[in-house]
């Protein structure tokens, strides 16, 4: 019940720090770590032992979750703005992927694709092709300082 | 809590069991039956009349019984695909209030729900007379593609029958659940659910007590109905080759041209050909002709090969949407009764390179699952209370949970969890005509994702909030779901004041949508009101 009020008092907070996760946690961990809550606290679970109040908390702490993992595992599927590899919440709009060139995007996915991997070595590399084509995204930049500090852990 | 029964309340037929801590038991029918057709009779001599009995009734009164009703629960009328359907059906069929299908039956008047409502009653009575216990509690299946109003519509049906519905939960998500509870695996399946009146196919994977789904996709549209039809429409031509009199007009006829359109469809699953006549049908001059009928399983495949493609093509698409290929998916669930033929066996068998599964009974497993899932939410599946003697002695009704044979240790399950998805991507209208996508198709359930938006133009105080469904980027080209209206905004420049919009999908899969300005804190919550929906009624 702590962890359910504990959650919906960051609504609306990060996608990895309601999954309780690293901001850079690939998608495999982000499923497990959402397995895992899903494994103690889904609703289905509690409905004898709990109050109707008490119920109606968890449920939406569970549902704030579930959208913090949808949120953050997000691939891009053709014609959807990628996730920023920040991954710190959802993009804000205006300076997002979205606004990437054409050919900026098609290194991005990569770097995406070997971040997923683990090879962050790939993914600084094609992050930096993306810039090459596209030196006036603050979006990538961003992406490629957030990678590079991750590689110096 | 008392025993809570799952129902699959199918299209054709349907079937409902209760699960105990050593399997599940069958409700059966008053002949020891196990499916119970989803047909309701009100036959001349007054009264209703349900499932195996009522289909007694179709030759004689046609326009006096109900089948089918699945295929119009929750839709609008108005929909291309309901007026297509309307064209299979003998009884009668008009547009009630909201654009909802009303079935005109003599003087009455019923809704979707109150026919379905009827076909639950009749589960629930069998069940009640079976168990010798009042039961009052029921998870009911629904396809995993139904909308909104498909499911409110169904729950409501649950309601009228005097059910209190704990869940609504998505039939290839039972069978998977009937296939892996209790057995451990790991393991990444298809279920393919091809059944009477709908098609859906889920990817999920199994790992412990865990269900998820990794994809879902179908078509609320395609089942052996529309086989039957094509086939009976095929038989219709024939009639007026040889007999030289157009069966078509003729709802009587009809119906008995679908029923032999049924019947050579199962005689082709088992045999390389049909031959025989349909006898008895009147023809304008007073006499009864008999029309003869030879069919090869190669022609009748052929006059089904654009349903069974579409299958096939949704198939692919939903291995594309879970990122796997055919290779990675270890068992196919071969569900629903059109699996059986032979020829939706093989296109799987050539796309997933291996044999399906269909060892499991496709007729039962939805409803083994929706029990499961009703014994664990009531507890009575964990904690062994009620009625574990009673299931020492095999029955007729009496199925066990494993496959094995190996009884279920009692108190030794984990309880499942099921992570089911929302089935479409449910979205927003903003400026300009677009739709923003709050809650993408294939997302977890239940899930809850709030975005903020703002007004466009100054001192604006009232926003109307256009919800919609489907995979377009415009909103125009959607499934409309209802306008939500948030009023006493405080005036403010355009672009300034803060409107959250929280769309929350429930376990159900029904949408609940609340926005609220972020500063007065004026909110407004809403169940949407969809066409095609049943208006809610006074209790």
């Amino acid at each position: 019940m702590m962890w359910a009020q504990r959650v919906v008092a960051k609504r609306g907070g990060p996608p990895h720090e309601l999954l309780e996760i690293r901001a850079t946690a690939t998608t495999d961990e982000a499923q497990k770590a959402f397995h895992k809550i899903a494994r103690i606290a889904h609703p289905d679970l509690h409905r004898a032992a709990l109050s109707a109040e008490e119920l109606e908390v968890l449920n939406t702490a569970y549902a704030i979750v579930a959208g913090a993992y949808q949120a953050f595992r997000s691939l891009p599927p053709a014609r959807e703005a990628p996730v920023p590899v920040t991954r710190s919440g959802p993009a804000p709009a205006a300076s997002s992927a979205q606004s990437m060139s054409p050919k900026a995007l098609l290194y991005y996915r990569k770097a995406e694709l070997a971040l997923k991997r683990g090879d962050l070595r790939s993914a600084v590399l094609q992050i930096k092709l993306a810039i090459a084509a596209d030196p006036q995204s603050a979006f990538l930049r961003a992406a490629l300082t957030e990678v590079e500090s991750e590689l110096a852990r | 809590m008392g025993v809570a029964v799952g129902i699959d309340l199918g299209t054709t037929n349907s079937c409902a069991a209760v699960a105990t801590p050593t399997g599940v038991e069958f409700i059966l029918g008053s002949r020891a039956e196990r499916i119970h057709p989803s047909v309701v009779a009100f036959p001349q001599a007054g009264g209703v009349v349900v499932g195996a009995d009522a289909k007694r009734f179709r030759l004689t009164e046609p326009q006096h019984v109900i089948h089918s009703a699945k295929r119009f629960i929750g839709q609008n009328i108005r929909a291309p695909m309901v007026q297509l359907a309307l064209t299979g059906i003998r009884y009668k069929v008009i547009e009630g209030p909201n654009q909802q299908p009303v079935a005109v039956l003599r003087d009455r008047r019923m809704t979707m729900p109150e026919i379905s409502s009827h076909v639950l009653l009749h589960l629930k009575r069998c069940a009640e007379r079976q168990l010798a216990q009042p039961i009052s509690d029921a998870v009911i299946t629904v396809p995993a593609n139904f909308t909104d109003a498909q499911r409110q519509a169904t729950k409501e049906a649950g309601r009228l029958a005097g059910l209190q519905v704990m869940r609504l939960i998505n039939e290839p998500t039972a069978a998977a659940l009937s296939y892996g509870f209790g057995r451990d695996r790991d393991q990444l399946i298809c279920v393919f659910d091809f059944g009477g009146g709908t098609f859906d196919v889920s990817i999920l994977r199994l790992q412990g007590e865990i269900f998820e789904v990794l994809a879902s996709d179908g078509d609320f549209f395609l089942g052996g109905d529309d086989l039957d039809r094509a086939l009976a429409e095929t038989l219709a031509g024939e009639c007026n080759t040889v007999l030289n009199f157009d069966p078509r007009p003729h709802p009587v006829l009809m119906m008995k041209l679908m029923m032999g359109a049924e019947a050579i469809k199962c005689h082709l699953s088992e045999n390389d050909g049909a031959e025989g006549e349909i006898d008895g049908i009147d023809l304008p001059s007073g006499e009864v002709g008999s029309l003869p009928f030879s069919l090869s399983r190669g022609q009748f495949e052929q006059l089904i090969e654009g349903y069974i493609n579409r299958t096939i093509e949704v198939t692919r698409n939903v291995l594309v949407q879970a990122h796997l290929t055919p290779q990675h998916i270890s068992d196919v669930l071969c569900v629903g009764g059109s699996t059986r033929i032979p020829i939706v066996r093989q296109r799987l068998a050539e796309l997933f390179d291996r044999e399906p599964n269909y060892r499991i009974n496709p007729d039962e497993v939805v409803a083994q699952g929706a029990a499961i899932q009703a014994g664990s939410l009531s507890g009575s599946i964990i904690a062994g209370t009620g009625m574990g003697v009673r299931d020492a002695v095999p029955t007729e009704a009496h199925s066990p949970l494993l496959f094995g044979g190996a009884p279920v240790p009692a108190g030794a399950l984990k309880r499942p969890v099921l992570l089911d998805v929302n089935p479409a991507t449910l979205s927003i209208q903003t400026a300009g005509g677009y739709a923003e996508r709050l809650l993408d198709k294939n997302s977890p359930i239940p899930i809850e994702r709030t975005r903020v938006f703002t007004t466009a133009r100054d001192n604006q105080t009232r926003v109307e909030i256009a919800c919609c469904r489907g995979e377009s980027r415009r909103y125009e080209e959607n499934e409309p779901l209802g306008t939500l209206v948030l009023e006493e905004i405080p005036a403010k420049p355009r672009g300034d004041a803060k409107i959250e919009v929280s769309f929350r999908v429930d376990a159900d899969g029904i949408l609940h949508v609340r926005a609220a300005d972020a500063e007065s804190g004026a909110a407004q919550e809403a169940h949407l009101q969809v066409f095609g929906a049943p208006v809610e009624s006074a209790e």
